[in-house]
């Protein structure tokens, strides 16, 4: 059997199950409708064997990963939202390049995904701010030594998920 | 082929010293000999390289202090939200921390965890589950083949557990007060030590506790707290606060009185803070959050008639309004 074949049995058996199931967490028809296609999608695409024992459990991960997708860019345009609203108004950017900032914000945020606050904000502070490792030690509290170790944990974390994911 | 990961991490680190001090042509030139040295290195270099380009947020004109603005508050709520809806609490928030996948940094899984006064604390265990520390507290892990167990040496803990009850090898989950054997299975359960007892409320599943007197074993479903002491395991209603907004940060009362509100957020300070008999026994309702606890203080002469009187900045006392 093609891959292609079982993905489209999965899809007859279990499409309305996983709508309704998108739909509890994301408390929104349209949106639920959009990602179940999305998981589908996603399984499409996919070379590997498709695991089919547990053929809800499996659906179930692919469509997490979606909604966490979908939240953080939800999440990321609110938080831009505000802090925009906080900028006085000659300083707030034009729609072309507040849309740039945001498409490399979430780029960002994936890379990011998984690393300790610490080790977040204080590459942060050097990405964003430019600050230097000593001022971002003594911004944070914390040594020199430290920072210098979070700063590169934390790009190595992006690299692996950049370039061996 | 990818780089291996000792070179990837010694092309992180040149860039980063490069980009440190960057003027130096003594150390430009060091870097570029680690660069022509191989094509590993040069691989590697390349690919960090055009990551940092990729990642360069000062590259978008006034990007700055919004962008840290915006992935911070993004990420902290995104968190909540993972954690209240989709996976019933197994990815954490704590408003101060975060911690996952570099929990392969402890090893062995025996490691002792604490907390300052005010400071919170969120640790993704070995298997999944979620340890959340709240303010002063001690607890160490005894992961093993045999049980996944956490140790509270004081303080406040509380555990979310991974979604397999039994674990990968169908090993027990086990919290150890000083007055009881705590076993949970699914769901989230909050354990405090107190000066005299173990308070055991459960907010999601259900709990055992293994009572070393004659009590024996007793059940704790969701939406029930039990003490236990020496003597056996009692029942208690539900305190008028919410037993784990604390792990998001907040204190949750429901018509709590004012002298137990008070107690209450002098866990999270250093210093005296009380309250005049006269007021103890006012009621209060709301949502207050536990980053500030100054701040916190200053909003309830909004609803109730007390006044907060500062003699030193660690000598705090709410009396009746004049």
């Amino acid at each position: 059997m093609s891959s292609h074949d079982s993905v489209h049995r999965l899809y007859q058996q279990h499409h309305s199950w996983l709508n309704t199931w998108l739909r509890c967490r994301l408390g929104n028809a349209a949106d639920a409708a959009d990602l179940a296609q999305d998981t589908f999608v996603r399984l499409l695409q996919r070379r590997e064997q498709l695991e089919l024992n547990a053929p809800r459990a499996f659906l179930r991960t692919i469509a997490r990963g979606l909604v966490i997708d979908h939240w953080r860019r939800e999440e990321l345009q609110r938080a831009y939202l505000e802090a925009l609203a906080q900028l006085p108004e000659a300083e707030v950017p034009s729609a072309e390049t507040r849309e740039l900032l945001l498409e490399l914000l979430e780029r960002i945020a994936c890379l990011l995904d998984g690393l300790r606050p610490k080790v977040r904000t204080a590459f942060l502070l050097a990405q964003c701010e430019g600050l230097s490792h000593k001022q971002i030690a003594e911004q944070m509290g914390i040594s020199l030594r430290s920072v210098e170790r979070y700063v590169a944990d934390a790009l190595y974390h992006c690299y692996l998920l950049r370039y061996e994911p | 082929m990818n780089p291996s990961p000792r070179v990837v991490k010694q092309a992180i680190h040149w860039m980063l010293r490069v980009r440190e001090n960057g003027a130096s042509p003594q150390l430009q030139a060091q870097c570029e000999q680690w660069r022509s040295a191989s094509h590993e290195h040069e691989l590697a270099w390349q690919r960090v390289h055009s990551l940092q380009q990729e990642m360069n947020l000062r590259a978008v004109p006034g990007a700055g202090v919004v962008a840290l603005q915006t992935l911070e508050n993004s990420q902290q709520r995104l968190h909540r939200r993972q954690a209240m809806k989709l996976l019933g609490g197994v990815v954490m928030l704590g408003s101060a921390a975060w911690v996952s996948k570099d929990i392969g940094l402890l090893d062995p899984w025996t490691s002792d965890f604490a907390t300052a006064t005010g400071e919170r604390r969120s640790i993704r265990l070995p298997d999944g589950s979620l340890l959340d520390l709240n303010t002063h507290t001690a607890a160490d892990l005894a992961f093993d083949s045999r049980q996944r167990l956490v140790r509270l040496k004081h303080g406040e803990l509380m555990l979310t557990c991974a979604e397999h009850p039994l674990g990968p090898a169908g090993r027990p989950l086990l919290v150890q007060s000083r007055d009881a054997l705590l076993e949970g299975f699914d769901g989230r359960f909050v354990v405090r030590q107190e000066r005299d007892c173990t308070r055991v409320t459960v907010s999601q599943g259900k709990v055992a506790i293994h009572h070393p007197g004659p009590a024996g074993l007793q059940w704790v479903a969701a939406g029930e707290a039990f003490l236990v002491n020496a003597q056996g395991a009692t029942p208690v209603a539900q305190q008028n606060m919410d037993p784990g907004a604390w792990a998001d940060g907040l204190i949750v009362t429901r018509n709590m009185r004012l002298g137990d509100f008070i107690d209450e957020v002098a866990r999270y300070r250093h210093g005296y803070l009380s309250c005049s008999d006269d007021i103890a026994n006012l009621r209060l309702s709301g949502v207050f959050r536990l980053e500030d606890t100054d701040k916190l203080l200053h909003l309830l002469p909004q609803t109730l008639p007390v006044h907060v009187s500062y003699r030193t900045r660690w000598w705090v006392r709410l009396e009746r309004q004049a």
